[in-house]
């Protein structure tokens, strides 16, 4: 399984490295795409969610053809082949939150959760992202790490927060997750896997109040947050992260403390086997992200607000 | 300082007795050692990368650092705790071995509790109810904005970072 997984991700990567020569594979799959849709278009009724897009869609109406093409792929809920919209990305988000919430609840605490939305949302507001509404979560598990759903759902276990000393190393780790969704990382991993899936089987798997559009289209969403994305993902959302961080007027080393205290960590601790499944090595961050930083922080005053670190009881 | 005439199992058996009071870390990059935490401070010594050292203290984004028989500060990014080695050597031997990582699914339970795989992930069934808690929980921009003022957190000015241009460090984490 692990090893489908990973023929996957070594796909993704070519796929993307090789934007010339996947081009011509695109548009193959592009064409079965359209296919599959004209064949299905009576039986299913199709959600055109109102875009900011809508005047360069109306606009285009003039020009027939790529305006007519935009739309079929949008009627079956597939912009696979356009991108996606603030709505649709949440309708994914939602619904990969979803699956993930069902196998692993909320920790019954309001006072943690509030103070987690808090500082999640503060940080938040610095990214430039206003077309979403963030949700934050403590994850009631053990195990050591942190999850980021497109549409602004980011998760973090409460075996992770207990590590953490201060409120600046929450925010480095929420600003991380954050940065995972202003880079649209897993959406463009779901946007690659999904045009596959797309062509194969869609199955639904029935669950109540979920979303079958969607999860035909992504499958168990959940699964994907067991997904490794490429390790620059991982290491991009660090930078982006430590900077957000500081901007929010946060000392910027709370996120490599998190990861110092990590790389530390004995390796057969159970509770971080798939934060290593999934993200590289603390050290290979902190060694990445110390080559971006160099000197380049050394004047950020920031705060770490100990006094108002909410502790787990 | 005999430490450098004894042995290296008897070195190892002290380093472990001195973690009691020093964190064990190891420097990632070539480095220097500052004597206060700040590039505009002098440097007392150079560390190469790999160099093991105890870490003493620590201060914003600066660690106090004795290696060998120098003491100075170094940056906090270019140090990871903990002994073994840089990311490669120290983590393919350790966590190679030793996490799931050749079969995620099989659980090694060493700290006694099981922790969260792709399996529990897989399986899961979408949970309305914990999604709706979780979306009621959401705060307003205004409720953040006044929280953040409450501790005295403003916006600074910090621009982004650079993409780094060589190849990132090896790691011997994705290729095997």
């Amino acid at each position: 399984m692990k090893l489908k997984l990973m023929i996957l991700a070594v796909s993704l990567v070519s796929f993307a490295g090789g934007a010339a020569g996947g081009f011509d594979f695109g548009k193959l799959l592009e064409d079965r795409v359209k296919e599959e849709l004209n064949k299905d278009k009576p039986t299913q009724p199709a959600p055109v969610p109102p875009t900011d897009q809508a005047p360069a869609e109306a606009q285009g109406a003039a020009s027939p053809p790529p305006a007519k093409q935009k739309i079929d792929a949008r009627q079956l809920g597939l912009t696979l082949l356009t991108g996606y919209s603030p709505e649709e990305e949440t309708r994914i988000g939602r619904q990969i939150a979803g699956d993930l919430l069902g196998a692993v609840p909320l920790v019954r605490d309001d006072k943690l959760q509030n103070y987690v939305n808090l500082v999640g949302s503060w940080v938040a507001l610095q990214s430039g992202r206003k077309d979403i509404t963030w949700h934050f979560g403590v994850l009631d598990t053990e195990d050591i790490n942190a999850f980021a759903a497109p549409g602004g759902y980011v998760f973090l276990t409460k075996g992770l927060y207990r590590r953490l000393n201060n409120e600046a190393e929450l925010a480095g780790v929420l600003a991380h997750e954050i940065a995972h969704v202003t880079q649209k990382h897993h959406l463009k991993v779901l946007k690659e896997s999904s045009l596959i899936g797309a062509l194969g089987q869609a199955a639904s798997k029935k669950a109540k109040d979920s979303d079958p559009v969607v999860q035909n289209l992504i499958g168990n969403g959940a699964e994907i947050m067991a997904r490794k994305l490429d390790k620059n993902a991982e290491f991009e959302a660090d930078r982006v992260g430590i900077v957000l961080a500081a901007r929010s007027g946060y000392e910027p080393w709370g996120l490599p403390a998190v990861l110092q205290d990590m790389a530390g960590l004995p390796a057969k601790d159970s509770r971080t086997s798939l934060l290593y499944t999934t993200h590289p090595h603390p050290a290979d961050r902190l060694a990445a992200l110390g080559e971006a930083v160099n000197g380049r922080l050394d004047s950020v005053r920031g705060k770490d607000v100990a006094s108002r670190f909410y502790r787990i009881k | 300082m005999k430490t450098f005439l004894i042995p290296a199992a008897a070195l190892a058996l002290c380093a472990a007795s001195v973690s009691a009071w020093a964190a064990p870390g190891t420097v990632l990059r070539a480095e220097k050692l500052y004597s206060q935490p700040a590039s505009t401070s002098k440097v007392t010594a150079s560390v190469a990368k790999g160099a093991s050292v105890d870490i003493l203290a620590k201060q914003g984004g600066w660690l106090q650092v004795r290696a060998g028989r120098s003491t100075g500060w170094i940056r906090l990014l270019s140090v990871r705790a903990g002994a073994g080695g840089v990311a490669g050597v120290g983590a393919r031997d350790v966590v190679g071995a030793a996490t799931t990582r050749s079969d995620p699914g099989r659980v090694v339970a060493v700290a006694g509790l099981r922790g969260l795989n792709e399996e529990d992930l897989k399986q899961a069934k979408f949970n309305a109810e914990e999604l709706a808690r979780m979306e009621a929980l959401s705060v307003t921009a205004a409720q953040a904005r006044s929280f953040a003022g409450q501790s005295g957190l403003t916006v600074a000015k910090v621009p982004d970072l650079p993409k780094p241009q060589a190849a990132q460090p090896a790691s011997t984490w994705e290729s095997n």
